[in-house]
């Protein structure tokens, strides 16, 4: 076992003082002199035609500075996926959901900016709108967009060996179909941002992004400033989960507002503004067909995906690929095919969320192969570990398996939960039930096709050699990465946690991809222990020179340098430092060398002691079609066992217990890898028993609010036992891999399967709502 | 950030004041005492009244008063309050487990019983528990008061018979005979900070402990318009001895009483069977209570 | 037309003239500069907004500032004496029950004061306490030992 002085230990977060105090600023919180507020003019249709947009009342009213339509904005085109870039800061000729941003205002404070909306006249006219997928591909239906025909805005098509032929082998084929519903980020925190352009032409940005560097692209090719004038910062972000990762209207309006009045302009999401933004979970109608061997073995799955994205692209190209291309493992398969459709709805339009495209997937297959393992005669964790991938395997989509500690997950949560007394014992009522789950550990491939770096990091040491400044631009949004980075930081320059200061989520510090696609601990991760290496190697190179002792003969530990060869007399560098330190009174002392004075020696010799670090992933598998989706450096997996009591009167479902193993290949902070793993198990119940965002007749999104859009209560979840699996993933930094998102995988199959164990039905749609639970119970009284 | 439309605010301190003012301003000004429903509608932009009244500061609506065999709650006494005394405790059980359920800590902390009632919200937390117990209010205005029965106190959603110059002032109730037992049960989707789906107060009086059902109530809540009674499901209880068979049987009686609709919360079927399952649960642990278990 | 109201706010008294429709939660943000105090759903929903008036947890975006006048108040920032934190503060930050930490304030107040009325809180109450105050992060286990392990450091 190697050992560590900061890594794999439970220190406590580097900003839980500055939060528990209230002292952490977040970006609703900042304000600057002179400052503008802007507000929104959004659409109440959900499709129509703008004729006219007649904005002098606004104009007129005292305190307003500026009034903004698309005949004053930038025409130019955004979105995520550069192909499909199809959003614009303003509609130009029509609205197509509810929301659709079409003015905006800036004005001396928010009340005033609110009146001055409520006074810009809009004529429009209606034209038909789809709220599902059904409607917007009938034949004949109007088009939401001329670039995508029948309302198809994109399609995926994979196959992996052949399934036809496979399925010609199987003793056992079934078909099942599962659809969830949208699914809200539901952060605490509205989206806020505060933006300043000044006199110099240079352009910041304070906004409360998952992905500042994304940002800063899309603010710089939409309002044509250079991308070094350009400067995103984030400061401290209230949860992010997905929906935050992508460039919005509200910051490209807050910066256009800025550069026309020449005023810092701040604006703020309200929460019903959040829901009509949303760029959160998919709707995804999933078909399934999984073929089996009489002994258990999988032998091939065809899967097809019809997904509703909303209005507009956002992530949706990411989400499509994902919603194939996730399944399969952790189970050997060799055989699997990928139908992909995703429809353009007139609804707010969808994103990332949690589990990027796989959640429902996963949900539907794991239900399945609960049905199968049944049918089988099997124990579903024997059929599931009949099947389980291992190290070094490679999935027939090509994902290398560099890591898998899902044999380790399963054993884990059997044991752990008391399966085996469990299962098929519990009175009617109650239940138990298992699954499985698996995703990437970063994504592969910048969401903008380039050869760009990752991440980077820059280390550099205060004069003194008693600080170590941490400089990168990957986004802390409360998933702890400015600790895990720190930790990291640390550990590879040997020094002490509390000596490491970070600087993170500002563009000016260098690149980094940001927050989504669980890849910052992977990537961040390996461009920071690139820089504290480089640190120290730049340390003791001075030293060697010094004390003319080999660099090898040498290291640095816990804040002390290691003679590995025995004492080595220091005593000259000591009185020199302490000669540069006259009157201090924290003089160093002791038998051991410190690196604050090693470091002092080295700033004295080179004047600049800075490390840098760089990480993209190397060369990874697949050639096909869409393999930048879903190839990553390492995959995480996971797996839970989940008991449920049915209420056989109501059909209301309490989650009493949950047991869950994550291989997260190393853990540099166990316990923000168990508040990951917690945090995570929470929103999938909260997926799997209440969460549903629903429209009105005119496409209005009839619950956005917190009280009628149902995310889990402290009295709603159960205490998870936490169970950490350490596979050590080669492609990591110290062998760590994700934890964020893969965590969500199995919860809701967990749950499916915990239920039917409990009442003897399937529930093929979300969320099983007590309703869902009573009716299904009374059908099948009926039989 | 959702804002606040302006409005003049007015803060009496005594009754004679509050009223003089809405005599005034009648339909223009709205009365706010916890806030926690006026605001919200204001905020969403529902209701924009020119003035608003506090009447927090009016320091004989919130208390509790126990005289002759009656208990009168002040109309601005906070929810939390009501799960705190001992006397509801003791005396209105069913008040108190309907007070438990409202919205959440934090709300209770500022909701008060008077606002629950003239909100009139067909889902609201104590108007069933108050109808099982036969609560009476005490309507005050400028000229003079009047006592209405909270059974004809209800329109319908957002609507009460109260007069626009009038306040309630006071929530009455005469204490209950021996051998009574009450329950209140909601039934939401999370365990917090819920609107009910469907929610049933139910409570009887017996005779003697092994006795007949002298006297019943089982009110439905967010399956009408208002809260209701499941008339011919109390009829059906009265004179007649206490058994779970019977229970089934008035259950089903219940359902048919009701006249739910499908909405965000719920679909109308699955609501008039869960009528069923509650007022056959309530009346079970009514009937436990009565018995003295 | 503003008011002049007093509000006693982490035992500091101010004046301050606020219009009838500022809520509590603009007050204390943007009159008094306390913004630890946040804002999440501005109807009472979720909790962030929580500060203790009078002892009792409420949410601060359903008050009036007009309807505060005179109360008194507990904000995030008067949890700690100065640099040392309180108990349950300790407790949040060596367990892990801070993650975006945008709720965090608001539940640091509801729990402080659950565990003033109740030294010995079960888990349940302790559950029930927090209920109002919505947390998307972390699944709420930590935050519930947090405060468990608060209310025991606080009898030794």
């Amino acid at each position: 076992m190697k050992e560590f002085n900061v890594i794999n230990s439970r220190v406590p977060r580097v900003d839980a003082r500055a939060k528990v105090t209230g002292d952490a600023r977040y970006t609703a919180d900042l304000s600057m002199p002179n400052m503008l507020y802007g507000a929104l003019l959004q659409s109440p249709h959900a499709h129509a035609k703008i004729l006219n947009i007649d904005t002098s009342a606004a104009k007129k009213l005292i305190g307003v500075k500026e009034v903004v339509t698309a005949k004053e904005a930038s025409p130019i085109k955004f979105g995520l996926s550069p192909a499909r870039y199809d959003e614009m800061m303003f509609c130009m000729e029509k609205v197509r959901y509810v929301g659709d941003e079409i003015a905006a205002v800036a004005a001396v404070d928010p009340d005033t900016a609110m009146e001055a909306i409520s006074l810009i006249k809009v004529d429009y006219e209606e034209l038909p709108a789809y709220f599902n997928i059904f409607d917007a591909m009938k034949e004949g239906a109007m088009l939401i967009h001329d670039d995508y025909p029948g309302n198809i805005n994109a399609e995926v098509h994979q196959e992996f060996g052949n399934v036809e032929e496979a399925f010609k082998q199987c003793d056992y084929i079934r078909t099942d179909k599962f659809v969830n519903k949208k699914q809200d980020g539901a952060f605490i925190e509205p989206q806020a941002c505060l933006a300043n352009y000044d006199m110099d032409g240079n352009l910041i940005l304070y906004s409360s992004t998952q992905a500042p560097h994304y940002v800063q692209r899309i603010l710089s090719m939409v309002l044509n400033v250079p991308i070094g004038k350009v400067r995103v910062v984030k400061p401290y972000v209230g949860g992010g989960f997905g929906p935050k990762a992508s460039a919005s209207t509200l910051e490209l309006t807050a910066c256009f507002l800025s550069m026309k009045t020449g005023r810092p302009v701040k604006m703020v999401f309200n929460r019903e503004q959040v829901f009509m933004h949303s760029r959160a979970r998919h709707q995804f109608f999933h078909e399934l067909t999984t073929g089996v061997k009489k002994d258990g073995t999988l032998v091939a799955l065809k899967n097809t995906c019809y997904l509703d994205g909303g209005a507009y692209s956002s992530f949706g190209i990411a989400t499509i690929y994902y919603a194939g291309s996730l399944l399969g493992a952790p189970y050997k398969l060799p055989n699997m095919k990928y139908d992909g459709y995703r429809v353009c709805t007139n609804t707010p339009t969808c994103g990332a969320q949690r589990g990027h495209g796989g959640v429902a997937a996963r949900a539907a297959w794991e239900q399945q192969l609960d049905i199968i393992a049944e049918e089988l005669k099997m124990d579903p964790v024997e059929f599931r570990l009949k099947n389980i991938m291992q190290r070094g395997d490679v999935t027939c989509n090509d994902f290398n398996m560099s890591s898998l500690g899902m044999k380790e997950c399963l054993e884990a949560v059997r044991d752990g939960s008391e399966w085996g007394k469990k299962k098929g014992k519990l009175p009617k009522g109650k239940g138990i039930g298992v699954a499985c789950g698996f995703f990437v550990s970063g994504a592969g491939y910048p969401i903008y096709r380039s050869d760009t770096f990752h991440s980077t990091a820059m280390i550099k040491l205060s004069e003194d050699g008693g600080t170590a400044d941490l400089y990168t631009a990957s986004a802390e949004i409360g998933q702890g990465s400015d600790t895990i980075l720190s930790m990291i930081a640390a550990e590879a320059m040997g020094i002490r946690y509390e000596n490491v200061k970070i600087h993170s989520g500002d563009t000016d510090f260098g690149v980094d991809l940001g927050a989504y696609s669980s890849r910052q601990t992977l990537m961040s991760g390996h461009a920071v222990k690139m820089a504290g290496e480089d640190v120290k190697r730049q340390v003791l190179g001075v030293l060697s020179n010094t004390l003319k002792i080999p660099i090898e003969d040498m290291d640095i530990k816990d804040g002390f340098i290691i003679f590995k060869k025995g004492n080595v007399d220091f005593s000259g560098l000591r009185s020199y430092y302490i000669k540069e330190h006259r009157g201090w009174t924290d003089q160093p002392a002791g038998d051991k060398l410190t690196f604050k004075e090693a470091a002092r020696i080295a700033y004295l010799e080179k004047g600049v002691v800075v490390g840098g670090g760089a990480y993209k992933p190397g060369e990874l598998g697949g050639k096909y079609k869409g393999a930048t989706v879903g190839t990553s450096p390492a995959y995480g997996c996971s797996a839970q066992v989940v008991e449920v009591t049915v209420d056989m009167e109501t059909g209301k479902i309490t989650v009493d217990n949950m047991t869950d193993a994550h291989d997260c290949g190393f853990a540099i902070n166990r316990t923000n890898v168990e508040g990951q793993m917690q945090g995570s198990l929470s929103m999938g119940l909260g997926e799997a028993l209440f969460e549903e965002v629903k429209f009105d007749p005119n496409g209005k999104v009839a619950n956005a609010t917190l009280g009628e859009y149902r995310i889990p209560t402290a009295l709603d979840m159960p205490n998870v036992k936490t169970i950490i699996v350490e596979s050590d993933e080669p492609n990591g930094p110290f062998g760590a891999k994700e934890v964020g998102e893969g965590a969500i995988m199995p919860t809701i199959p967990a749950i499916l399967n915990a239920v039917y164990d409990a009442v003897g039905v399937r529930i093929n749609e979300l969320p099983i709502t007590s309703e869902r639970i009573f009716m299904a119970l009374k059908d099948k009284e009926k039989k | 950030m959702l804002l606040l439309p302006k409005f003049d605010y007015y803060e009496p301190r005594e009754m004679s004041e509050a009223l003089k003012l809405m005599s005034k301003m009648k339909t223009s000004a709205k009365i706010i005492a916890g806030g926690t429903d006026v605001l919200v509608n204001m905020k969403k932009g529902l209701i924009s009244p020119k003035s608003l009244v506090n009447v927090a500061r009016i320091s004989e609506l919130s208390d509790v008063e126990p005289s002759n065999g009656t208990i009168s709650i002040g109309s601005g006494l906070i929810v939390e309050k009501l799960t705190e005394f001992d006397i509801i405790k003791k005396k209105l059980p069913i008040l108190f487990k309907a007070a438990r359920v409202l919205g959440s800590p934090l709300v209770r902390n500022r909701a008060t019983i008077g606002g629950n009632i003239v909100t009139a919200r067909p889902a609201a937390d104590l108007p069933p528990a108050l109808l099982a117990v036969d609560a009476k209010l005490k309507l005050v205005g400028a000229k003079s008061s009047r006592e209405v029965s909270l059974d004809k106190f209800f329109i319908g959603p957002g609507q009460t018979v109260i007069k626009p110059t009038e306040i309630l002032s006071r929530i009455i109730i005469k204490e209950l005979p021996p051998f009574t037992g009450g329950d209140y049960i909601k039934l939401g989707h999370r365990n917090a900070l819920e609107i009910a789906i469907v929610a049933v107060a139910s409570r009887i009086t017996l005779d003697s402990p092994d006795g007949v059902i002298k006297e019943a109530r089982i009110i439905l809540s967010a399956v009408a318009p208002k809260a209701i009674h499941a008339v011919s499901a109390e009829k059906a209880l009265k004179g007649e001895k206490p058994t779970a068979k019977l229970f089934e049987k008035v259950a089903k009686l219940a359902a048919g009483d009701c006249a739910p609709i499908t909405d965000i919360r719920g679909g109308a079927e699955y609501r008039r069977a869960m009528v069923a399952a509650l007022t056959k649960k309530t009346l079970m642990n009514a009937l436990n209570e009565a018995k003295g278990k | 037309m503003k008011q002049i109201i007093t509000l006693t706010v982490n035992k500091e008294i101010y004046e301050i003239a606020v219009a009838p429709n500022r809520t509590l939660t603009q007050a204390l943000r943007e009159d008094l500069n306390l913004l630890g105090t946040k804002e999440g759903c501005g109807i009472g929903d979720c909790g962030a907004c929580t500060v203790i008036l009078d002892g009792r947890p409420v949410n601060s975006c359903l008050i009036l500032a007009v309807q505060a006048n005179g109360s008194e108040i507990t904000t995030i920032e008067g949890v700690a004496n100065g640099r040392d934190l309180h108990p349950l503060q300790e407790a949040f930050v060596e367990h892990g029950a801070i993650q975006c930490g945008f709720c965090t304030p608001g539940m640091v107040l509801s729990a402080k004061s659950l565990i003033e009325k109740n030294q010995n809180p079960t888990e349940l109450e302790i559950r029930e306490a927090l209920s109002g105050n919505l947390c998307r992060c972390t699944g709420y286990q930590k935050i519930v030992e947090a405060v468990k392990i608060a209310s025991e450091n606080m009898k030794k």
